[in-house]
């Protein structure tokens, strides 16, 4: 039997409301997931084929960009040398947010075959941070696409805030950056 | 007036749908086509409201007034655009001319917004554009001109229904040299690839839209989209005998949409100049053979 | 009652005292001219509409006034030109060599124009004309270069000359030097004659296709605030001598049947084609934002011509109304332009950009001014090339067509440029400094910038006066309402264009506001390929913005310039002929010819 007394009702407060809506936009997000394909090793080759026909990475309604305004995803294929790092860095600051990093390849993870070079890093969540890392030398179309789901449900479930780590964390980030980088001194565009 | 305000929104807002709906059907067949299984064909939408939820940059007032006076624009112009020859927002007042020029302030409200944010290429791109709207745009209008000419009313609904008559053709068919001057336009004015070298990702960084980012870009991707609905229905009410109902209407569009687009998949890109040239060679001459043969010698099939 | 000779005497008063008091104080004798030009401004437009100016003549001998809607029109236009142009003075007079007699021969000039508008007498017309020229002639070469005081008065003394035979033929034929009885009297050849003449006095000083060699030099080197009246208000002498030949004469010719126009008409209407298509390519091609104006001025010259010359009340009314848009556009910007030389120093679009961040008010001023010069809506500029297009359709002049259209969309190309070269684009450090022009200089900036939009949206009332004056000149006007104009294939409601496009704008400006705000970054802060770029001039496009255009016609541009090179080579050449005949320092060769001469012309008497 319905109570006659008047229960108060219940108000979304306007952290609930942006939440509601931040689920919305989570679904259009993450079944349009843009790239912008930083080829900077190797493993960048794996990527032509995971686009076109045989894997088809259209159907999940991901694509290339052209730049990173536009773009969602930060795929860095491979190695990363430290002039290489630099630019990385200031394509992702030039990223908007929500965006989402991925690192292909073992090199990312810790440096891979060049782990003991002098021009190269090793681990690429000490300078920006990652949401999924594709494990292989180099990984092949499947894991590729496989990563990119597990960056749907990442997106999902919530976890892939890496974007919110590198705002919260910056001074750490920048601290790292700083550390492997040194600090430059510039006359013009031609020398560093 | 209210009443007709509200239906001009509905028509723009119909077309946009249409148009996206459409361009994503389209992507599936340029898909299977490309032998991939290709994308949903709601994606188009799913892109554009991502873009709408994304926290953009801006540059600046001029960057975000130009966005909103280029959607402003195509909004308004798709506003007087007929669907049918007796469903148009504003009855008389679909005069050609209003289409060709009202969008071009969408247009310049783009160009504006797109050279504000200092980017270099995003001024090349619009410097293409531009330079690509010169050369289909003349071909285009002197196809129109025999049109107008021929119906003597510049109003979109008349022309429809002197192609409606009975005794009269389509002027696709009855203008058949001048009808494919005004679908090779068309291919340049939708960008399509041939022509679609103001774009031209790999090359200037997507031109125009180099910048643009979050609610920037889904702004003009929806103007990308209703602009695409004006031009596409423009061929349709002069070419195709318009429609006297929906159905004819969503048919001929569909029809002249993908065939646009299956002969862009197959196509390179030109180089600036080349569009400049290819339009002043054939397609100028064709039109100004065609309209000689129209207007006086009046020999119209 | 205003008496146009009291307004004439009132404005050659008004001048000396300026003359005067810019002697001891720039900035007052710059305020003085604001106010004498305001009142004639002001007389004119209180009693001229309708049609109540006093036209008899006390004072000044052997000079006849007479009023029509044609000349009025004329007038108020080049009057309300001054008069925004004026308020530009106090600010730059100073830099003058001879600041002193700039406000003189400015007044002097409007006096001018003023009395070649009321006339009714051929030579009347003449000396007018003669006043303008020698009156401008002199404040050109205050700017930078006197060649161009000497090429404009070349040509325009050229265009005198011919307008001054075709007088003579007239009072040769009908015995009368008044305008209106003597075109009149003209019949068969000698009205083609007249027809020429006036053509090329026309061209000349419309500055159109062949005649337009001046016009860049002119327009581009004149002082800053002298060249919106040029391209604005002078030209447009040209327009109305035009008017006068080609509907009053309008020599019965043969017809083309299939347009059913005259030869002669054709052949004006393809020169002003030609017009058109070139002055839109130079245009194009061109670096500095002044002459690149000229150059559109010259376009635009090329619409009148052709609306005047296609017979018929609605390419009429298209082509006064064409007069008034590109006056208020062209004004508009060139006081833009102004503005921004005057706070930079140069108006060469390579070295400027992003103005728009320190002169947001001069930017929109100039955005409005070429929205309506590339003829889009909702401004007045849309108005008058529809009108066109619908006479050039309804005809069926194909070429004319092309050529029309082309200019149409090319405009949307030329205007652009100094849009993104010089307003946006990345803010150059040399002119971080760089502040916003002062009040007085804003005021004009204002009225036309809502000049503008009203021709556009409202312009039944403007169209409802041109109809007067088709009237007058023998043909029907068009049907206007308050808010529709009917066309012959078509109806426009340019207000409601207008209030769509606000809804329009409303609409995406709802879009724009309900989303998330967006994070403000720097303009150097962009995409560069990840490139460090520090310096502002490398991320700036601006040299040769049309460089794969221009490469098509690169190789054909300039050979009207070579044309007039070698013509005037020609003509150096004839004079040293002359000096060696005449001059030479043997003085019985001189006696000889001289003797020669004369028994050469009493021979043809005598026989
Ligand atoms: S993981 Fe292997 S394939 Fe990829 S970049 Fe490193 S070395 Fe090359």
């Amino acid at each position: 039997m319905l109570s006659t007394k008047y229960t108060e009702k219940t108000k979304l407060t306007k952290d609930e409301i942006d939440r509601k809506w931040w689920e919305v936009g989570d679904y259009f997000r993450r079944n349009s997931l843009w790239l912008l394909m930083y080829c900077t090793g190797c493993c960048a080759v794996e990527l032509p084929p995971s686009m076109t026909s045989a894997y088809d990475m259209e159907r999940l309604g991901m694509g290339p960009m052209a730049t990173p305004r536009q773009a969602d995803i930060l795929l860095v294929s491979g190695y990363l040398s430290l002039k290489t790092l630099r630019r990385l860095i200031y394509t992702y600051e030039q990223m908007s947010e929500p965006k989402y990093v991925i690192g292909l390849g073992s090199c990312p993870i810790n440096g891979g075959i060049y782990h003991d070079s002098h021009a190269v890093i090793n681990q690429l969540d000490q300078y920006i941070p990652v949401d999924v890392y594709v494990a292989g030398c180099m990984p092949n179309p499947e894991s590729i696409l496989n990563g990119f789901v597990d960056l749907m449900e990442s997106i999902k479930n919530k976890t892939a805030n890496s974007w919110k780590k590198y705002r919260d964390n910056n001074e750490w980030y920048k601290q790292n950056q700083k550390d492997a980088l040194g600090e430059v001194i510039i006359h013009d565009e031609f020398h560093e | 007036m209210i009443l007709n305000i509200l239906i001009g929104i509905g028509i723009a807002f119909f077309g946009f749908v249409l148009q996206t709906s459409i361009a994503g059907i389209n992507r599936k067949i340029v898909g299977r086509l490309q032998k991939r299984h290709g994308p949903r064909w709601y994606q188009e939408f799913i892109d554009i409201f991502k873009l709408l939820s994304k926290r953009s940059i801006t540059h600046g007032w001029i960057f975000d007034f130009g966005v909103i006076m280029a959607l402003g624009g195509i909004i308004a112009t798709a506003m007087f655009m007929p669907l049918t020859n007796n469903f148009l927002a504003f009855e008389n007042f679909d005069n050609f001319f209003i289409f060709v020029y009202l969008i071009a302030v969408g247009m310049l409200g783009m160009a504006m917004s797109a050279s504000g944010s200092g980017n270099p290429w995003a001024s090349i791109g619009v410097m293409r554009a531009l330079t690509t709207m010169l050369a289909y745009e003349v071909p285009f209008l002197i196809v129109v001109l025999t049109i107008i000419n021929l119906t003597g009313n510049s109003s979109l609904t008349e022309i429809m229904l002197y192609q409606q008559a009975s005794g009269n053709n389509w002027f696709l068919i009855a203008l058949p040299i001048g009808g494919l001057v005004g679908f090779i336009a068309l291919m340049g004015m939708l960008g399509k690839k041939p022509f679609e070298t103001y774009v031209a990702p790999a090359e200037i960084a997507s031109g125009p839209m180099v910048e643009y980012g979050g609610k920037q870009l889904g702004m003009l991707f929806i103007m990308n989209e209703i602009s695409a609905f004006i031009e596409v229905s423009l061929f349709v009410h002069l070419f195709l005998g318009g429609a006297t109902n929906i159905f004819e209407f969503l048919i001929k569009y569909f029809v002249v949409y993908t065939l646009a687009n299956l002969i862009s998949s197959v196509n390179g890109r030109f180089k600036i100049d080349q569009v400049v040239k290819f339009f002043y060679k054939w397609p100028l001459i064709m039109a100004v053979t065609q309209a000689v043969i129209a207007i006086y010698f009046g020999w119209v099939i | 009652m205003a008496s146009v000779e009291l307004l004439i005497l009132f404005l050659v008063g008004a001048g000396v005292i300026a003359y005067i008091l810019t002697r001891f104080n720039t900035f007052l004798g710059s305020i003085f001219t604001i106010f004498a030009v305001m009142f004639v401004f002001v007389s004119l437009a209180g009693y001229g509409f309708g049609m109540n100016m006093d036209t008899t003549v006390n004072i000044l001998p052997g000079i006849s006034f007479t009023e029509t809607y044609l000349g009025f029109y004329f007038a108020i236009i080049i009057v309300f030109v001054y008069l925004m142009v004026s308020f530009f003075h106090p600010y730059y007079l100073s830099e003058y060599k001879y600041k002193n007699s700039y406000n003189l021969l400015f007044l002097l000039s409007l006096a001018g124009i003023l009395g070649a508008f009321y006339t009714d007498n051929f030579l009347n017309l003449f000396f007018f004309f003669e006043l303008i020229i020698w009156t401008t002639m002199f404040l050109i070469p205050q700017g930078k270069s006197k060649e161009a005081a000497v090429s404009y008065f070349g040509f325009s003394i050229a265009g005198s000359v011919a307008m001054l035979i075709g007088i003579f033929i007239t009072y040769n034929v009908s015995g009368t030097f008044s305008i209106y009885q003597g075109l009149a009297a003209l019949s068969g050849t000698n009205a083609i004659f007249v027809f020429v003449l006036f053509i090329i006095a026309a061209f000349a000083k419309l500055g159109s296709f062949p005649l337009h060699i001046w016009l860049p030099i002119a327009h581009g080197n004149a002082p800053h605030p002298f060249s919106p009246v040029l391209s604005g208000a002078l030209v447009k002498l040209g327009a109305f001598i035009g008017v006068l030949a080609l509907i009053r004469i309008a020599p019965a010719t043969g017809l083309f049947t299939a347009m059913d126009l005259p030869i002669g008409q054709y052949v004006v209407a393809i020169l002003g084609s030609m017009s058109i298509v070139f002055g839109t390519l130079m245009a194009i091609k061109e670096d500095d934002a002044k002459k690149l104006l000229a150059y559109s001025s010259m376009s635009h010259g090329g619409y009148i011509l052709v609306a005047f010359s296609i017979l018929n009340g609605i390419a009429f009314a298209g082509g006064f109304y064409h007069i008034l848009a590109h006056a208020l556009a062209s004004a508009g910007a060139f006081m833009a332009i102004a503005a921004v030389a005057r706070a930079t120093g140069t108006t060469k679009m390579k070295e400027l950009g992003g103005m728009i961040h320190k002169m947001p008010i001069t930017y929109l001023a100039y955005l409005i001014a070429i929205i309506s010069m590339a003829g889009i809506p909702p401004m007045g500029g849309f108005i008058s090339k529809w009108l066109i297009f619908q006479a050039v359709i309804d005809k069926g002049m194909i070429f004319v067509g092309i050529a029309v259209f082309f200019g149409s969309v090319g405009s949307f190309l030329y205007v652009f440029r100094p849009l993104a070269a010089l307003f946006l684009g990345q803010e150059l450090t040399e002119y971080k400094k760089v502040k916003e022009a002062p009040l007085l200089m804003l005021i004009p900036t204002f009225i036309l910038m809502g000049l503008n939009v009203y021709t556009g949206v409202f312009p039944g009332g403007i169209l409802k006066f041109i109809n007067n004056i088709i009237v007058e000149l023998g043909y029907t006007g068009i049907e206007v309402s308050t808010y529709e104009i009917n066309g012959t294939n078509g109806i426009l409601n340019p207000a409601l264009i207008g209030l769509i496009f606000a809804v329009g704008s409303g609409i995406a400006f709802l879009i724009f506001i309900v989303l998330k705000k967006s994070r403000k970054v720097e303009l150097m802060d962009t995409y560069t390929a990840a490139n460090f770029v520090h310096d502002e001039h490398l991320l700036h496009y601006a040299v040769d913005f049309y460089a794969p255009l221009e490469r098509l016609y690169e190789k054909q541009s300039n050979w009207m310039t070579k044309f007039y090179t070698a013509l005037a080579e020609k003509v150096r050449e004839l004079g040293k002929l002359g000096k060696y005949l005449f001059m030479s320092k043997n003085i019985s060769t001189t006696v000889f010819w001289i003797v020669a001469i004369i028994i050469f012309l009493l021979w043809g008497e005598v026989l």
